[in-house]
């Protein structure tokens, strides 16, 4: 079955098996192996990726239910080509990726938590990743991570309002 | 996973149709959460699979019309969770569908998905018993309606006829004040699959609803008037836990009933307290 | 082999992994995630029972689908082999596949490759497989028992008395005299630890591939040279036409160290010129890979005023049904198991006993976990009866630095007791307890590498930045970081100027292997010393020290170098050589030790266990960088929750694994944490390793059980000597109590 899509932020049409998921195509057809196979029933979260604005399981996504959907991988978190995101950089500072099998996963469930939550506490974190396994048990760091994220953003909007602030000051007032 | 055919219908009709035609060799697709597990492991092998995501009465809405709350079959339990009435007024199902799974789980999973795959470990089924919920279902010849309680027959087999799927879950609102809550028993406080679970609501009249799953075939609800205390022991008498299973024994299962039992009516009281 | 220098400012700094960013942008290439054109994908044919005799095999109907190209057997291998190779790293036991015989739930008797995975598995389900159910044996005591089906043919071992049973070894250690030892107190009990699986969240994943003349490999293996070794002889190819590719694991945790199905798809690979590719679900790594099960009988025997006296330990491992190198974890483990402590009478005892199970392997611990279970354990109940604190006890009788406390091996190389005390302070032992919680501690030790040989190549290029070459297979602790780090501090160049490059048998130098958390000593050793052999080379072609003082390195190279440019390397070699007179093979090269203490509470009506308090301190010499060795500790602290609470197999009566995947095996999530970690180190730099570094990353899983059960026992007397301390074996354990008020009260 013919299948299109928007695929981080580009427009994909491709042919599909139908009972093939959503992690196959994206994997095997779509080349972008950044989602991983693992559990493949739902438990690991190795497969995470974003369809229509909520993280799901794509190893329990047919492709063809995807029809139409817009997806977002790991591959397209990163704002442009060459630079990371705050969350993909906290992940690294924060000791959060181990032998990183998990972290296209655990960034999907990071990012999808900074999207729900304007303050996300230590516990909306915990349970936000909780579909996600880690092995290597990096669980801490990547809480920490998350929240550093939260509070870089929390930081960056506070400056946002400032400089607006500044811009309504009158026309004739030079900046020195 | 065997190869099947995707049919994406774009009517009710459509899907009814479809339903007819292929008769047992059809499955719906809502959630997939569980239906694409067994589709991979073989348990399940339809010839089509009947996706009903894209039929505009199916998509997800939760209603309140004529003191009923109506929860389409699109339903995630993301969307149950959250929502506002669901919360203030059901809130053991709020409880139930926020502990399934994981949030990609509970993005996808419907609330209905989750009664018709009739496994007796269903999080959300003992709540909607007590709530005294009921299914709308469409067939070939209509609608119709049928209690959540008589719906359920044993594990995997429900009351659903051929050719029929469920549209909607309707929650009648409480007619007096009442208390509830949900709780159940796993192996971690990790998402897992529950080895007992349990729902109950105490009501201003004295009334008490008990519902429990996981202990038999399927989830059992029991209720008493007020005026006297429920008959607990009689009702537990009920359950059959499996001997064979992996995830509890007999024993403890029957011992965390007890348990849970005390703690849920006891949660379900102070609700009832604190709601006054 | 020490290091004396003191170490450089980038040394012990958390300096961002090395390969993070692919990590986090998914351009990271597992071995999964690696096509080669034309491959064909195969699929695995098992048979559902423990135990069976292959009559016969018919491929037709699998053949007749479209796109499969091969269904393999033992026959086939045999065709070009002329009798079945046989590999393994301890014994050459194991079959390249099953032949006769199947000898485990999930042991491979056919592989089919097709063009599409999606054919690969539908033809798997056609191939038909004649077979006789066998007998089988699972369970330690069926093992022993005197009438036994034999798991391995006799004829493997001639000569060896014990060919006749399902022993393969006795390790045997002992010295004062146990029997004549007299003690006021004696504690007798036995202790079990079920099995259990590494879980990686890579499964294992395999290609083979023809290569000019030789072979291509690309495998999620530790031991890339290993298992270029063991295919080299496998196939009759020289070493040099073997080619083993190891993109870093996802994980391993000593279960991706040896080869397995490498060698079936190198034969398959050659036999119809096309490569091959397998990847394993995760329900076929459970039964490709576990951690060896154990009954441990511990008699204690303490003297009044807490003095120890002997230690008798008999320890029954159940390895699976090819010995892969779990013999090795029963010896080494085994050897230590007396713990970190000054013993003047010690009888050790094990044995690895064969059965028609998964083959275990090496897992974070190697063997040392299961004893420290039931020792450490047993260890709590001897302070108990004794009334003497069970901290005090420990402290009493610990090795102190330069103890022989195993008479003949590498005496105690750290002052253990700062570790013990440390964690006491963090547990907060000597504070008052809140209202129903419990306390407890553990100390766990391991022997670090016995052997070793590692190679690095250090190339400083012209325009001062450099490449090393260390074969470490880094699988998530970080080791192409540190040696980024180690380098970049020798050659005095930032790091970021530093590549590692590891994975490539044909390009990369030798290294012996990743495991024993060898690679800070000794790869560590061998790129500051090709580190330290570069600059030296590089000051005298720029004009001697005085000439060089001072200046920066990219301008040192400029000069060195000249017009013409080009590079300056050298080759560092870390070597520890064999003792053959020693019981394993040499003694160890540094200890690795951790104190572990837990504060916990009880449900008492549901036997839920909530861990508020974990704290955990190793003895790590020098960390290389700080932010690893802290993932490295907590990671491993949780992993021992796994299985101190909630990971077992569960076999049904005829030896088959029921809870096969990630649904019914479970391991912690997120929300399964304690509420609090602590951890920390101790760094004296007395390490052998770099600026006196000790290896470390297995240390902090060995006491988990221990100190969890103590703390369990604390909080509510109940007494559990089988793992897991899942809730409703904690209820079971209560339930009991109650029943009987004196049982586990003493």
């Amino acid at each position: 079955m013919q299948v299109s899509l928007t695929l981080n932020g580009r427009p994909r049409t491709f042919s599909v098996e139908e009972h093939h998921t959503l992690l196959d195509a994206l994997r095997d057809d779509l080349g972008l192996t950044g989602a991983k196979e693992c559990c493949l029933v739902g438990e690991c979260g190795a497969c995470t990726v974003r369809l229509n604005d909520r993280i799901v399981d794509s190893c329990l996504v047919l492709a063809v239910e995807a029809d139409g959907g817009d997806i977002v991988t790991v591959e397209g978190l990163a704002p442009e080509p060459g630079r990371m995101s705050a969350l993909q950089s906290a992940f690294l500072e924060k000791g959060a990726v181990q032998c990183g099998f998990c972290i296209p996963g655990q960034l999907l469930a990071g990012d999808d938590i900074l999207r729900r939550f304007e303050h996300p506490t230590r516990h909306d974190i915990e349970e936000g990743i909780a579909g996600n396994l880690c092995r290597c048990a990096c669980y801490y760091q990547i809480v920490e991570a998350v929240e550093a994220a939260a509070h870089g953003r929390a930081r960056e909007e506070a400056q946002l309002v400032e400089s607006a602030v500044v811009r309504e000051m009158p026309p004739h007032v030079v900046d020195q | 996973m065997r190869a099947f055919s995707y049919a994406r219908p774009g009517t009710l009709d459509e899907a009814v149709a479809l339903l007819e035609e292929f008769g047992s060799d059809a499955r719906v697709l809502a959630g997939g959460t569980d239906l694409i597990i067994r589709l991979r492991d073989r348990t399940l092998t339809p010839r089509v699979v009947v996706d009903i995501k894209r039929i505009p009465e199916l998509a997800p809405s939760i209603e309140l019309i004529d003191r009923v709350l109506r929860i389409s079959a699109g339903t995630t339990m993301t969307d149950v969770l959250g929502d506002v009435i669901v919360r203030r007024s059901f809130p053991a199902l709020a409880e139930a569908a926020s502990i399934i799974g994981s949030v990609q789980i509970r993005n996808r999973a419907t609330l209905v998905g989750n009664q018709t795959n009739a496994s007796p470990a269903a999080d959300t089924a003992p709540t909607l018993l007590i709530y005294g919920a009921v299914l709308v279902l469409v067939g070939a010849r209509g609608e119709r309606r049928v209690a959540l309680d008589d719906f359920f027959v044993r594990s995997g087999v429900t009351t659903l006829e051929p050719g029929e799927l469920v549209t909607a879950i309707e929650i009648p609102m409480p007619s007096t004040a009442q208390g509830s809550a949900f709780t159940r028993r796993t192996r971690r406080r990790g998402h897992d699959l529950a080895s007992v679970t349990l729902a109950a609501s105490v009501g201003r009249d004295g009334s008490t609803r008990l519902a429990y799953g996981s202990l038999g075939p399927r989830p059992l609800v029991f209720s008493s008037v007020g005026g006297s205390e429920p008959p607990l022991e009689a009702w537990f008498a009920d359950m059959r836990p499996s001997p064979t299973s992996m995830r509890a024994s007999p024993e403890y299962r029957s011992a965390m009933l007890r348990v849970l039992a005390n703690r849920a009516l006891a949660t379900a009281r102070a609700r009832l307290e604190a709601g006054a | 082999m020490s290091a004396a220098r003191e170490p450089g400012p980038l040394i012990g700094k958390p300096v961002p992994r090395v390969g993070g960013e692919g990590r986090v942008t998914g351009a990271q290439q597992y071995v999964a995630d690696i096509h080669l054109p034309d491959e064909l994908h195969v699929k695995l044919v098992t048979l559902p029972v423990a135990h069976a005799r292959i009559i016969s095999i018919d491929p037709s109907a699998a053949l007749a689908m479209p796109g499969v190209r091969c269904v393999f057997t033992a026959q086939d291998v045999v065709a070009v082999a002329g009798e079945m190779p046989r590999f393994g790293p301890q014994f050459s036991d194991r079959p390249v596949i099953a032949i006769g015989e199947a000898k485990y739930h999930g042991d491979p008797v056919a592989a089919v490759a097709a063009e599409t995975r999606d054919a690969a598995e539908e033809a798997a389900r056609l191939v038909h497989v004649e077979f006789e159910q066998l007998p089988a044996v699972f369970t330690i005591d069926g093992a022993l028992a005197t009438d036994a089906p034999l798991v391995q043919d006799p004829s493997l071992r001639p000569g060896d008395e014990r060919a006749g049973t399902n022993v393969l070894r006795e390790h045997d250690i002992a010295w004062g005299d146990v029997d004549s030892a007299s003690a006021d107190l004696i504690v007798e009990n036995t202790y079990h630890f079920p099995m259990v699986t590494q879980f990686a969240i890579e499964p294992h994943a395999f290609i083979a591939s023809p290569d000019g003349d030789g072979i291509a490999v690309w495998s999620s293996i530790q031991h890339p040279y290993w298992l270029q070794r063991i295919l080299a002889r496998v196939l009759r190819l020289p070493l040099a036409k073997v080619r083993v590719h190891a993109p870093d694991p996802g994980g391993a945790f000593g279960g991706k160290q040896h080869a397995k199905y490498e060698p079936l798809l190198a034969f398959m690979a050659l036999a119809l010129g096309r490569p091959m590719r397998l990847v394993l679900s995760l329900e076929e790594t459970f039964v490709a890979v576990r951690r060896t099960e154990t009954e441990v009988r511990v008699r204690t025997g303490i003297d009044r005023d807490g003095t120890f006296a002997f230690q008798d330990i008999d320890a029954n491992y159940l390895i699976g049904a090819y010995a892969d190198i779990a013999d090795r974890v029963v010896g080494k483990g085994s050897y230590i198991g007396n713990g970190p402590y000054n013993w003047p009478s010690a009888r050790i005892n094990a044995r690895s006993i064969l059965s028609h199970t998964v083959p275990s392997t090496a897992f974070r611990g190697f063997g040392n976990p299961q004893i420290n279970w039931a020792v450490e354990s047993n260890l709590t109940e001897a302070a108990l009866r004794l009334g003497i604190d069970p901290l005090e006890l420990r402290l009493r009788n610990l090795a102190n630095l330069g103890d022989r406390f195993v008479p003949f091996d590498t005496a105690c190389d750290g002052q253990w007791a700062q570790s013990v005390r440390r964690v006491a302070e963090l547990i907060g032992w000597d504070s008052p307890k809140p209202a129903g919680r419990g306390r407890g501690i553990a100390l766990g030790i391991k022997s670090g590498p016995t052997t070793g040989l590692s190679y690095s190549l250090v190339r400083l290029l012209a325009d001062g930045s450099a490449l090393v070459y260390a074969g470490t297979s880094d699988m998530g602790q970080g080791a192409r970081t540190i040696f980024a780090q180690m380098c970049a501090s020798e050659l005095d160049i930032p790091v970021e100027q530093v590549t590692v490059i590891s994975g490539d048998t044909a390009v990369v130098p030798y290294d012996q292997q990743t495991s024993a958390s060898r690679s800070t000593v000794l790869m560590g050793n061998a790129v500051v010393s090709a580190s330290r052999q570069v600059r030296e080379k590089l000051v005298a072609m720029a004009g001697g020290d005085s000439a060089a003082d001072g200046v920066p390195t990219d301008e040192l190279v400029r000069r060195a170098l000249g017009r013409m440019g080009g590079e300056i390397s050298a080759m560092g070699e870390a070597r520890k050589e064999a003792e053959p007179d020693h019981p394993l093979g040499g003694s160890a090269a540094f200890f690795e030790f951790n104190a572990t203490a837990v504060e916990l509470s009880v449900d008492q009506e549901t036997g839920d266990i909530t861990i508020h308090r974990h704290a955990t301190v190793s003895d790590v010499g020098r960390s290389m960088n700080r932010l690893q060795v802290t993932m490295q500790d907590e990671g491993a602290a949780i992993m021992g929750l796994g299985h101190t609470i909630m990971e077992h197999y569960i076999f049904d009566a005829e030896g088959r694994i029921r809870n096969l995947g990630a649904i019914d095996y479970r391991i912690p999530t997120s929300m399964d944490l304690p509420e609090e970690m602590l951890s920390d180190t101790v760094e004296n730099a007395d390490g052998p390793g770099p600026y006196g570094a000790k290896g470390m990353s297995e240390g902090a899983l060995l006491p988990v059980a221990a100190a969890v059960a103590a703390a369990l026992r604390d909080a509510t007397g109940v007494v559990i000597r089988d793992l897991p301390l899942s809730p409703e074996n904690v209820w079971r354990a209560l339930q009991v109590q109650r029943t009987i008020p004196d049982r586990g009260a003493q």
